[in-house]
């Protein structure tokens, strides 16, 4: 019986096949084509941004020979943008590395070295440095961490190697552990997280058809995700949805909208709570969702206060909200946040919202953000008729939102919105967070960050988890019947995951080795780790696909910092800025202690492995041909480096000892199949979906996970991932949509948690369990049980028994944020960034009163009139990131071959510029060098009365690669939010002139 | 005119030239050398060239209307005219007709350049020195024209891969017929935005097989509204010159560029 081509995939997508080797084009369907003629094909997934498109790669003789779109894919359907198609020019490129790199300390070269020599020799000095710098107590506490050695990067990383370098790591006791998400999105997961208790992205790219109004703020998907604007446009075309973008920009993005309005970098904060204001002036509100689903109605204790920018308990000598006892709910005797359904109570969070934000007048927004009044109230408009049970919003975001001293706000004042108008949990609504890299969904979920373990288990902290019994006493609880409360679970998630990290040697009675875990005293997100290598602190780094002296802020301290290591491991495809930092312009190697190790990669089709998009889809991807090079000394993927480095630091401690040599020799580390030498992402993904103990026998959902020993499970959030020896479900290529039909495809791929495709969809139903609107169901309850997307909270529980947030404890989603949630407020309130053009408006605070602000650099930030331009910086769809993935691709380099810069025709004026001449842009920091694009584009922005102009750059230059130029990044500030520090990329200031 | 046709849609496009880039990964065609910009906004290289087969141009924003700011980012590759001038001047006989589309055979082509000066969409390009293909073995040779040959070269796809990769659906490849049903209904569709909106390639030289959906005018676009074919009496003037030169060049490329350069100088 003749199959066609999905057809057989369909038949095979369970198993692991996937690679096909036939006569040309399987796949492809380019039948006659004599390039592909005896090519073996293999499907991926792209290596650039979070959407996740498919690739076939077409490969002959060990050569990739084609790359092009993957039909079948639901996402993109063959679809790929300038860097999608340009993959081919990563695999088949002659800047590749084949063989490991080694610059001595003082060396003005590299040498090759061997494998074996550049794994013996990184061993002894990983080695000696933990040796050197272990420490087992901090004061009383146990803490078994080693502070002299950093591990950077990860989010390019496939989800079976960041899992094992999170565990790698922390193995050897490092806290320093930072990666990209840390500077892209960590204020998504903390604003998130603390509105509705998860922090990730909640519907999907295909579910932006369903969308009434696509809210665009602080995104330009056109250029950064460009796979999304065919569902954009088709929510457009079909249902006649309105695209609204704000941007301080005419981006792509706005040229393709219904509604473009402008506003100041630096001041979301005042346009969102403008907004908010709008809402609840007019009542355009989702009323009985507000009511049922939100915590509107509960009331807030009476002591807390909010005066002048500052909210009750600020500690104005340490800067923070040292007491937040007043951010809580009044209780009743059972324990039960008080409620006032009638919504009248003056403590009630609704009637606190309406004080707080009734400041937000559309006369301020327009003083404060510099967008015209009229265009203000056209998006206020177009958004908020979404409050309609049947009518949707869907709000896309990115850096623009995120990277601010306010980050975690701004992500906040999203969330608020789409509560309000009961967009959460619908098909077409949510807030979709726009993951910038394949798998930084997936690094953030294996946790390569210091604070949190893998599934977002906080990462024990020697003030609050000194023990196993201090750490669950943590578990957050709830009286209310009500409240699902999912993390109360927590406990048998972390010792399932300790079973799965240490196996046999954990034990009920020594507490599941809680205790080799490293606990961290000071919070050292990246800017703090960066300041702490400058200091001296660290001994060696490991830099895994990351290019920090490009992508970092104050990139020019950064590099001072790397300076400071005795030896550093950069994991590459090829030479990027940062690893040969030793040789960048203005400084002299010879005076440069660091060891450097170069280990050459394996590219995304070279290897096998899952990675996370943006919409938390994990997709299998095969590998293709070997990385190039001899056999001898070609690139490896970085699973088998750690796992080889891991077996011989092993081995080095069973021969020699060292310092609480304990987890190293007894970690649960069995990657390598019988018979095979290399590592297999097959039976990471296994341990991280998680298996009974001592059996093996693969776990179906998380919801079997025990506390007891019984459970091994790598990272709960992805049980159900690999439920069977042979059963790989991230392998999947099924095209059925499920029943409601809303475009979810449940049978491609798979989907954290669980395959569910939208989360928090038990809010898409009333409380009879009807959908709030019938044309575009997520579930609905027949009365006994859920039907369409695999229900939030457990398929028993009916509408009525449960809230449907079940992350939060309360069950509701959070207008007011209380507790120890949040650092900087249970409300939003606009604060200037730390660099500003002008004084705050709102309030007499300039800058966020809880951002932490570094002694070190505190010389270094503007004040108001030092530097005249508010400055900016973004991408190209072009470029990637920080640039090492696409500045050695000729194609790319073709298209935006240099560093430039963008200012508005009046700033060219009046500096003398002219489109293309060479500029110089300097602040405290650094002066860079760029050409300049002048453009109508840009335009000055009128605030409070007076002109603002803009200079916008592109941060993906440096002075590696093929195509150099100067980094944006030298100019960025070093400060952060005051939850995640994720540093203010997005708005500082600096000035500019023609370069003579 | 039936047969195939590809469809760009200016009100669709995002400006990521995904269909820049994958006809060069498709035909290993090399990166070319640029600096800064070359056009307008993000335009580069400058134009379509002999390794640049699909080109994007960004044109300045239109903000006359305050309501709606126009940015047009404009796909353009050979349009493949019915009456194309090219082949109707081409003295050698190397572009002809293959299902409807203008192609360019490399064996035949001497590098006269003919081609190039008598296309008013400026297409057609004569490579200036030999180049490496990209990802592939072989070169480019000099002193021949290139264009697109709508990939049904030797590695014929049934979907060009520059369409197949569009990830906005503002290049589209298809039967002409359908394609022109479903433009025209796309141009009603956005004649509120976009009052001057209009369907291009309709009529220009017999009818193009490239055609264009366009916010604004066409010569704002630099694009003749009016598009008739050379005289064919003046083109065979010219090309019977040639053949009686041509037959004092002993068969070499450069003096038969030169032949070409006197014939059309005498008949022009």
């Amino acid at each position: 019986m003749p199959v066609s081509r999905r057809d057989f995939l369909k038949l095979s997508g369970m198993t692991a096949a996937g690679s096909f080797v036939g006569g040309a084009s399987f796949l492809t369907g380019c039948k006659s084509a004599s390039k592909l003629r005896g090519t073996k094909e293999s499907t991926t997934i792209c290596p650039y941004c979070g959407v996740g498109c498919g690739l076939i790669v077409s490969s002959r003789d060990g050569k990739v020979i084609n790359t092009e779109g993957d039909p079948d894919h639901p996402i993109n359907h063959g679809a790929l943008c300038a860097k999608g198609s340009a993959l081919f020019q990563v695999a088949v490129n002659e800047r590749r590395l084949k063989k490991v790199q080694y610059r001595k300390p003082f060396g003005t070269e590299w040498e090759e070295i061997s494998w074996e020599e550049a794994y013996k020799r990184i061993a002894r000095r990983v080695k000696d440095a933990r040796d050197a710098t272990f420490q087992e107590k901090d004061g009383d506490v146990t803490v078994n961490r080693t502070p002299g050695i950093a591990s950077i990067g990860g989010a390019a990383l496939d989800n079976e190697e960041c899992y094992v370098l999170s565990k790698f790591m922390r193995t050897l006791g490092v806290t320093y552990l930072e990666h990209q998400a840390r500077i892209c999105h960590s204020a998504t997961v903390a604003g998130l997280a603390a509105s509705f208790g998860r922090g990730a992205m909640t519907n999907h790219w295909i579910d932006i058809k369903n969308a009434d109004v696509i809210f665009m703020i602080g995104s330009n998907a056109a250029e950064n995700h460009p796979a999304s604007y065919r569902w954009i446009l088709k929510a457009i075309e079909d249902r006649g949805a309105k695209l609204v973008v704000i941007d301080p920009r005419f981006t792509k993005s706005a040229s393709m909208a219904h509604v473009y309005a402008p506003l100041r970098p630096g001041t979301d904060l005042a346009f969102l709570g403008g907004i908010i204001n709008y809402a609840l002036e007019k009542n355009l509100i989702q009323k009985e969702y507000v009511l049922e689903y939100t915590n509107a109605a509960y009331l807030v204790n009476p002591d807390f206060k909010f005066n002048d920018g500052l909210f009750s308990g600020y500690d104005g000598g340490k800067r923070n909200y040292g007491d937040r006892k007043s951010w809580t709910y009044q209780m009743d005797a059972k324990k039960m946040p008080k409620r006032d359904k009638s919504l009248k109570d003056p403590h009630c969070v609704y009637q606190l919202m309406k004080t707080h934000y009734s400041r937000y007048t559309p006369e301020m927004v327009e003083k404060v953000t510099g967008c015209p009044r009229d265009k203000f109230l056209k998006v206020a408009e177009i958004f908020c008729s979404t409050h309609k049970p049947n009518k949707v919003a869907t709000i896309m975001y990115a850096m623009g939102i995120t990277q601010h001293t306010v980050g975690t706000q701004n992500v906040r004042a999203l969330a608020i919105l789409q509560l309000l108008m009961g967009n959460m949990g619908l098909a077409g609504g949510g807030i979709n967070a726009l993951r910038g890299e394949s798998n930084v969904q997936g690094s953030t979920d294996h946790a390569l960050l210091f604070h949190i373990m893998p599934g977002y288990l906080p990462a024990p902290s020697s003030k609050d988890h000194s023990t196993l019994a201090a750490y669950n006493n943590t578990t957050p609880k709830t009286e209310d019947p009500m409240s699902v409360n999912w993390w109360s679970n927590r406990p048998k998630y972390l010792v399932s995951m300790l079973k799965a990290w240490y196996g046999d040697a954990a034990t009920k009675k020594n507490d599941f080795c809680y205790d080799w875990l490293p606990k961290f005293s000071k919070p050292s997100p990246y800017i703090v780790l960066f300041e702490d290598m400058l200091k001296g602190v660290m001994k060696g780094a490991f830099f895994m696909g990351t290019n920090p002296i490009v992508g970092g802020p104050n990139a020019n301290r950064n590099a001072q910092a790397i300076e400071k290591l005795d030896w550093l491991v950069a994991v590459d495809l090829w030479e990027t800025d940062s690893s040969i930092f030793w040789n960048r312009p203005g400084a002299n190697p010879a005076t440069i202690k660091t060891e450097v190790f170069l280990l050459p990669a394996a590219s995304s089709v070279e290897k096998e492995g899952s990675v996370s998009n943006s919409g938390r889809w994990a997709q299998w991807r095969y590998k293709a041909v070997e990385a190039p090079g001899p056999e001898k000394t070609r690139g490896k993927s970085d699973l088998d480096i750690l796992n080889t480095l891991f077996l011989m630091l092993r081995d080095m401690y069973k021969k020699e000892g060292g310092k609480f040599p304990d987890p190293i020799l007894k970690a649960n580390w069995n990657y390598v199949p019988e018979g095979e030498h290399e590592a297999s992402p097959h039976l990471v993904a296994k341990e991280i979906n998680g298996y009974t103990w001592p059996d093996k026998g693969q776990m179906k959902t998380f919801m079997d996970l025990k506390d007891d020993g019984s459970t091994a499970c790598g990272n709960w959030i992805y049980c159900g991932s690999y439920p069977g020896s042979s059963k790989n479900l991230m392998a999947r290529r099924g095209l059925d949509d499920a029943s409601n039909n809303i475009g979810m495809y449940p049978e491609w791929a798979w989907c954290w948690p669980l395959n569910r495709r939208i989360i928090y969809n038990r809010a898409a139903v009333n409380r009879k369990g009807e959908p709030w609107d019938v044309d575009r169901w997520v579930v609905k309850w027949t009365g006994s049980k859920w039907k369409g997307d695999i229900v939030d909270g457990g398929p028993k529980a009916g509408p009525q028994a449960k809230n449907p947030f079940i992350m939060n404890n309360e069950g509701v989603g959070r207008l007011f944020s209380p507790g120890k949630a949040l650092a900087d407020g249970p409300f939003t309130e606009h604060y200037e960034p730390m660099e500003s053009p002008v004084a705050n408006l709102f309030n007499s605070q300039k800058v966020n009163p809880a951002a932490k602000i570094i002694d070190e650099v505190r010389g270094q930030f503007a004040q108001i009139g030092q530097y005249p331009c508010v400055a900016t910086s973004y991408r190209v769809v072009e470029h990637w990131q920080a640039g090492a993935m696409t500045r050695n691709l000729p194609w790319l380099n073709e298209l935006v071959p240099d560093m430039f810069c963008e200012i508005s025709p009046s700033l060219a004026a009046a500096r003398g510029i002219k489109n293309g001449d060479r500029v110089a842009i300097n602040n405290a920091r650094g002066t860079i060098r760029a050409y300049a694009l002048v453009t109508e584009r840009m335009q000055p922005l009128m605030i409070n009365g007076k002109p603002v102009e803009m200079i916008g750059m592109i941060w993906h230059f440096g002075h590696g690669c093929a195509a150099t130029g100067d980094a944006c990044n030298q100019l960025t500030p070093s400060i952060g939010d005051a939850n995640t520090m994720i540093p203010e990329f997005k708005a500082f200031l600096a000035d500019i002139r023609k370069e003579a | 005119m039936s047969g195939k046709a590809f469809l760009v849609d200016t009100t669709k496009c995002s400006g990521c030239r995904a269909c820049q880039v994958s006809c060069k990964q498709w035909n290993n065609l090399p990166g070319e050398k640029t600096t800064f910009f070359a056009g307008p906004e993000y335009t580069n290289p400058a134009e379509l060239s002999a390794i640049t087969f699909n080109h994007v141009k960004f044109f300045p924003i239109d903000r006359t209307n305050p309501e709606k700011t126009i940015w047009t980012i404009m796909h353009k590759k050979c349009y493949h005219c019915e009456e194309a001038n090219c082949l109707r001047v081409c003295p050698e006989g190397a572009i002809s007709k293959v299902e409807g589309w203008v192609v360019i055979d490399q064996s035949k082509c001497i590098g006269c350049g003919a081609c190039v000066n008598e296309c008013v969409y400026k297409v057609p390009h004569v490579l200036n020195e030999n180049t490496p293909l990209y990802g592939k073995e072989g070169f480019i040779k000099k002193d021949k024209s290139y264009k697109c040959h709508a990939c049904i070269s030797e590695n014929r796809r049934a979907v060009p891969l520059c369409a197949q990769h569009c990830p906005t659906g503002a290049l589209t490849f298809g039967d002409r017929t359908a394609l022109i049903k479903r433009a025209q209904a796309r141009v009603k569709q956005v004649s509120a935005d976009f009052p001057h909106a209009n369907l291009y390639g309709l009529e220009q030289y017999g009818g193009l097989r490239t055609l264009t959906i366009l916010k604004d005018e066409p010569e704002k676009y630099g694009l003749p509204r009016v598009g008739k074919a050379i005289d064919l009496r003046r083109a065979e003037a010219i090309k019977d010159a040639y053949h009686l030169f041509a037959m004092f060049t002993f068969g070499l490329p450069s003096l038969k560029r030169v032949a070409y350069k006197i014939s059309r100088s005498l008949m022009g």
